[in-house]
């Protein structure tokens, strides 16, 4: 410790505040164990304290009375209170002083019941409760009046995405009066579910859905909508986000066979067609683009559906492997009626329906993709919806028999338990297989016979290998996190091991990001159903709208300060900040020099303290926890001066 | 304070959002701990430089607990930082002589309240041993006590 | 506490535990003026009595603690604790809701929670709130992080010796105190009335709760808990370390025979936790999970699920049909087994957790004009596109009210229900 010694008592700098020290009793807690009075009789020879005082019971009225008069009289201008727990009575404090119409700030609280009186016993008990109140008053004497942080707003939410996520976010936003821009990459808004039919478990249908989610937004004032537009600028923080919004005709012929359906069906700009969705405008037919100001970024960017390899489950060897929403179109667009289902001019008189294609793969059991990846997760959705297939066809195509080759059946969800018995009642027949023993697809070796065999060592059966010749294959497959690269990278938000985009935490804060003022809402964080979207991005517009409703954040100030007379610019601040845009290094002048110096953005800072701890200078700070508030509460902690005779 | 009971002074780091809140539990439950324990309220450890552990000792602090919320903590990387600090702060206590059990890294959480009796006993055993932050010197190389005697 | 008496507010959550913590922080944080009213004498619902949470196994006081807190000191938030809601019904623009005060005896402006009445009071009763492992007195704080930390007397134990009277250094105790029935009025409410686990008593085949170590997954999660009523996981019968653990799931869900059909969707999750931290304090412990299918659907559980599986805890498919006491405290379980060459096995446990369904924990009937449905929850009517809807204009539903759901879906669905009626108070 070749540092120089500080002499121990001579704190620097000079304390500036008149102290008031108020010692609660807590009706007995804490004076039982702890001599209140002797307490109150050593605080009054520390350094900065101008009065100590004992109450039965600080919290109360007559308590808090006592601190207010006090301030209000100009006796003291900064608090300590000694009784319980500051998760119990620390706001009622801070309250106090506002009353007083002190800073909420300049206080400080001594915890004497939970870590003195009611661990501690006998005269050590006073001896503790002496040092930390010593301790908070040390503290309290270097603590400055703050004001909480306040970041204006612009009052626009930008929602990316225009799927059942993004719309849902939008309508409740503008419902509650906020402007909302809402841009979606592709001609369309209905997104995945534009792709479906009906939905699981009630029947519901995605031209309902969708119509009416995309009617609503179409025809609300209070929402812009961007097709063909995509996100190409992002800066700024909460409540201030800068974003470059770029309009341009889709590449190539990406949607060609959606804008065929979307010409051939008749219908106009605005109108649902399904398997296309909601076309609301034009398509640009040059880029354009514009700039747009935004309090909060809800990201709505969805999913898609897994696409098999070509050769598994001989997907792509053989035209009657298809996977389940292609199944879902090809069934909507069947020709005929009849008690079988006909394909392509086809009887189906079996079908086997494979689930868990493409999610909850095994590492050393499933092959990765081309990417280096493994999709660990469940996608949640394909059991129902996969059962509710297998009941429809069943309902309509009574001769059309369908096998459900399984891994575990996942009807969780509310009448999803339902669907299961259903298909069991009416002769579905269920596999069961094991990971890493997938059912294998091959050609029919029976010329007569239908064109696929699917064999399976069942589980149901006891491990008897089965066969069962099919004239169709649909492999259920899971969702995947649509690519969004290029916002991942421009607003540096985190991404997790499955891909889908990564909330703070999945309880505490389950829809925002990382970055404060960016919220997530749908299938981009995770496998959900319609309902569990739409939950979803409500939960994610309540917090836009907090946000928005009030105009303004308020941060805690708590934040890292840089003492500019001490700070030379070494940037190792900089380099320790652990929130990224929260420090940087500026040029200033002082007194005529050209100077680097450390400059904190308060509304990025998180206040740990990452900084403090490597200044050499120790030129930067938190606000009301600095090092120096630290160093003198560990001397007073250490002085038996205040022990006897007072 | 000699040897016994009263071997030293032992500050507690604890963080605001899970070790703090322990701490009240373990007193909720009126479970007593030695009194020589101060805790401090902190925000996050990842503040303290190296030289604050140092001076600790040079105060006359006889061993600190740094009661963390590990991985938990709110503000991300703040562990990680932490941990690599600690190691930093082992080396120069080395280099001091100081016996480096003197300063534990650990986290616990809200109602973690054995947990935090099992730290404060360990490290109220181990200052009972060892004395006062320095004693240890005597037996460490001449150079360690050489770096001490120069404070 | 006459002043609280028929006060009006924006909106009105039925229900404390972490659905309806979620939507009343929600609605206040866009200072809407938010009652909060709570059947138990604590807020914190079921979620505050766990031990740790999947797939994170975060501890989950840390997690619900802050939220409690934060209800508790929200300058637009008012909690109700120990009142029941009596009736619930529209007049014109407004719902008025008729609460009763159950009396707790103690008058809680007075009380400082110091617990002097706890350490007098000389009855002990089975603590419900450690799995009726551990004892507490007759008048108690509910639970060391409860919100407010305020006591009551339970008075079907309380002998009226007047020591907790005597001690109280602030008067608080009044053994004469009556409950209250007043009004609160509101524009829109949200139901957020969570669920019970189904009760043992009625399930003949796991022995109606008197078969020697046989719990239930919430007794084994006050086991696992830091702060739990052992310091370890014990049997209850005997103390005896158990060897050997058993799971068995869908203990009263996906059974017609008990009237629950619907699957109750966070028991595979919960008990998979259980059998992780198990095999934590427990290292040489047999765990074993006799399953139908393990529904590991949420973001994260099936790598939680595969993780288990690779610490060694053993999944047998297969559904438990009955059992029955064995030798020296042990249990006999009887399951058709779906695994080799199936048939009906019996294999024996030192102890056995039933993984219980979930049943709503209110029913509207007699009450107000909600609808339930089929499965006794409160119905939803827009299941798709606004799935907190329900039959009572300006009534919103979230969490386990609307169906059983995990703390992840539930505090999703009240952030959706918090803003369904953040739109319905805007609109009027």
């Amino acid at each position: 410790m070749a540092q120089k010694k500080k002499p121990a008592l001579a704190p620097e700098p000079t304390p500036g505040g008149k102290v008031g020290v108020y010692v609660c009793h807590c009706g007995g807690n804490i004076s039982d164990a702890v001599d209140v009075e002797q307490v109150c009789a050593q605080a009054r020879r520390v350094p900065g304290v101008v009065v100590a005082r004992d109450q039965m019971f600080m919290c109360s009225d007559p308590g808090q009375e006592m601190i207010i008069e006090d301030l209000k009289s100009g006796l003291v201008d900064r608090v300590v209170v000694a009784s319980c727990s500051p998760s119990l009575h620390e706001s009622t404090f801070r309250n106090a002083l506002l009353r007083a119409g002190a800073n909420p700030y300049v206080y400080e609280h001594a915890n004497l019941r939970e870590q003195v009186s009611w661990v501690h016993h006998g005269p050590e008990a006073t001896a503790k409760a002496t040092r930390l109140v010593a301790a908070a008053a040390a503290k309290a004497a270097r603590l400055k009046p703050l004001e909480p942080i306040r970041v204006e707003v612009q009052p626009r939410a930008l929602v990316i995405g225009g799927g059942v996520a993004g719309m849902k976010a939008a309508l409740e936003l503008a419902a509650r009066g906020q402007a909302v821009v809402l841009v979606e990459k592709s001609p369309f808004l209905g997104g995945q579910v534009a792709q479906l039919q009906e939905l699981a478990p009630e029947g519901e249908t995605a031209a309902a859905v969708i119509s009416e989610l995309a009617g609503a937004v179409l025809g609300h004032p209070a929402v812009t909508v961007y097709t063909c537009a995509q996100v190409e600028g992002f800066e700024g923080y909460i409540g201030n986000f800068k974003l470059k919004v770029v309009r341009k005709p889709p590449l190539g012929a990406t949607y060609a066979d959606r804008l065929e359906k979307l010409s051939k069906s008749g219908q106009g700009l605005g109108e649902y067609v399904p398997f296309v969705g909601v076309m609301p405008a034009t398509i640009p037919e040059s880029p354009e683009d514009f700039d747009l100001e935004a309090g909060v970024v809800v990201l709505a960017t969805g999913m898609r559906p897994y696409q098999p390899r070509p050769g598994e489950y001989a997907y792509k060897n053989f035209p009657e492997v298809v996977t389940l929403p292609e199944f879902i179109r090809l069934q909507a667009e069947a020709e005929g009626e009849g008690d079988t289902l006909m394909l392509h001019g086809r009887p189906i008189r079996g079908a086997a329906l494979i689930h868990c294609v493409g999610s909850r793969q095994i590492p050393g059991i499933h092959a990765e993709n081309e990417g280096g990846y493994l999709n660990e997760y469940c996608s949640r959705t394909c059991c129902a919806a996969t059962l509710y297939a297998a009941n429809l066809i069943r309902d309509r195509y009574p001769q059309t028999k369908i096998f459900d080759f399984y891994r575990d059946i996942r009807t969780y969800g509310r009448g999803q338990e339902e669907l299961y018995t259903q298909a069991a009642a009416s002769q579905v027949v269920f596999f069961r297989f094991e990971a890493g023993e997938e059912p294998q697809v091959l050609k029919n070796p029976d010329p007569q016979g239908p064109p696929l065999l699917v064999q399976v060592k069942d589980v149901l059966t006891f491990g008897e290998e089965l066969e069962v010749p099919v004239d169709l294959v649909v492999l259920a497959v899971g969702q995947e996190p649509n690519n969004i690269a290029g916002l991942v990278q421009q607003m540096k938000i985190p991404i997790g091991a499955d891909r889908f985009l990564q909330e703070v935490h999945p309880k505490l804060r389950p829809v925002e990001m990382s970055v404060a003022g960016i919220l997530l809402a749908g299938t981009c964080q995770a496998p959900f159903d319609v309902g569990e979207t739409c939950a979803a991005a409500g939960a994610a517009a309540v917090k836009a709208a907090a946000i928005l409703a009030r105009g303004f954040v308020e941060l805690d100030p708590f934040v890292a300060e840089v003492d500019l007379s001490k700070c030379t610019g070494t940037g190792a601040c900089v380099e320790a900040c652990l929130a990224d845009g929260a420090l940087s290094l500026v040029d200033l002048e002082v007194a005529g020099q050209k100077v680097r110096r450390a400059r904190v953005n308060p509304v990025m800072c998180l206040g740990c303290g990452a900084c403090v701890a490597v200044c050499p200078e120790n030129a930067i700070n938190v606000q009301g926890w600095t090092l120096k508030q630290f160093e003198s509460m560990v001397d007073l902690i250490v002085s038996d001066e205040y022990l006897e005779g007072a | 304070m000699g040897a016994g009971k009263h071997a030293g002074k032992i500050l507690i780091l604890a963080e605001d959002a899970c070790a703090y809140p322990g701490a009240d539990a373990t007193g909720q439950g009126h479970m007593s701990y030695s009194a020589d324990t101060y805790i401090l309220r902190v925000k996050a450890s990842v503040l303290f430089p190296e030289q604050f552990y140092l001076d600790c000792f040079s105060k006359g602090i006889a061993g600190i607990i740094i009661m963390s919320c590990g991985a938990e903590t709110p503000y991300p990387g703040a562990y990680e930082a932490l941990a690599r600090r600690i190691d930093r702060v082992y080396v120069l206590m080395k280099e001091r002589g100081l016996d480096i059990r003197r300063l534990r890294l650990t986290a616990i959480c809200t109602v973690c309240t054995r947990a935090f009796l099992k730290e404060v006993q360990q490290m109220q055993d181990l200052v009972c041993q060892l004395g006062a932050p320095g004693s240890e010197a005597a037996a460490a190389p001449a150079g360690a006590a050489k770096a001490l005697q120069e404070q | 506490m006459g002043s609280r008496q028929n006060r009006r507010f924006d909106a009105l959550v039925l229900g404390g535990g972490i659905a309806g913590l979620e939507a009343a922080l929600n609605l206040a944080e866009q200072n809407f003026a938010v009652a909060v009213v709570e059947k138990d004498a604590s807020i914190g619902g079921k979620m505050i009595r766990l031990s740790k949470v999947f797939p994170t196994l975060d501890c989950s006081s840390c997690i619900t603690t802050p939220k409690m807190a934060a209800a508790a000191h929200h300058p637009n938030i008012a909690l109700f604790t120990y009142c029941e809601m009596q009736t619930l019904e529209r007049r014109g623009e407004d719902l008025v809701a008729g609460i009763l005060q159950k009396s707790r005896y103690v008058d809680v402006e007075k009380c400082i929670g110091c617990r002097q009445c706890e350490y007098q009071c000389p009855v002990l009763v089975p603590d419900a709130e450690q799995g009726g492992f551990a004892a507490r007195k007759a008048i108690y704080i509910p639970f060391s992080n409860a919100i407010p930390q305020k006591a009551l007397i339970d008075t079907d134990n309380c002998i009226l010796c007047g020591r907790c009277a005597k001690v109280c250094p602030t008067q608080a105790v009044n053994y004469f105190e009556q409950p209250e029935e007043f009004h609160l009025t509101a524009a829109a409410a949200v139901i957020a009335t969570g669920f019970e686990a189904i009760p043992l008593e009625d399930k003949v085949q796991y022995g109606q709760g008197r078969i020697p170590n046989v719990i239930t997954a919430l007794q084994m999660e006050r086991l696992l808990a830091p702060h739990g009523p052992y310091n370890r996981v014990l049997r209850p019968y005997d103390g005896m370390e158990p060897d050997s653990i058993a799971f068995i799931q869908c203990a009263g869900s996906r059974d017609q025979s008990l009237g629950v059909p619907y699957c109750s969707r966070v028991c595979c999750m919960y008990a998979i936790k259980e059998a992780m931290l198990l095999s934590g304090a427990l290292p040489l412990a047999d765990i074993a999970i006799y399953y139908m299918d393990i529904r590991a659907f949420g973001k994260g559980y099936e790598q939680f699920y595969q993780t288990a599986q690779a610490m060694g805890v053993n999944f047998v498919k297969g559904k438990a049909a009955y059992l029955d006491p064995g030798e020296n405290g042990a249990v006999r379980v009887r399951y058709e087994s779906q695994e080799a060459t199936g048939g009906v096995q019996v294999a024996e446990h030192d102890l056995v957790v039933l993984s219980l369904g979930l049943v709503p924990a209110w029913d509207p009937q007699g009450r107000c004009l909600l609808s339930t449905g089929g499965d006794k929850f409160i119905k939803t009517v827009k299941p798709k596109t606004a799935p907190t809807l329900t039959d009572l204009e300006g009534v919103f539903v979230a969490g386990a009210a609307a169906g059983p759901k995990d703390i992840v879906d539930s505090i999703a669905e009240a952030g959706a229900a918090a803003m369904e009626a953040s739109r319905y108070l805007s609109k009027q």
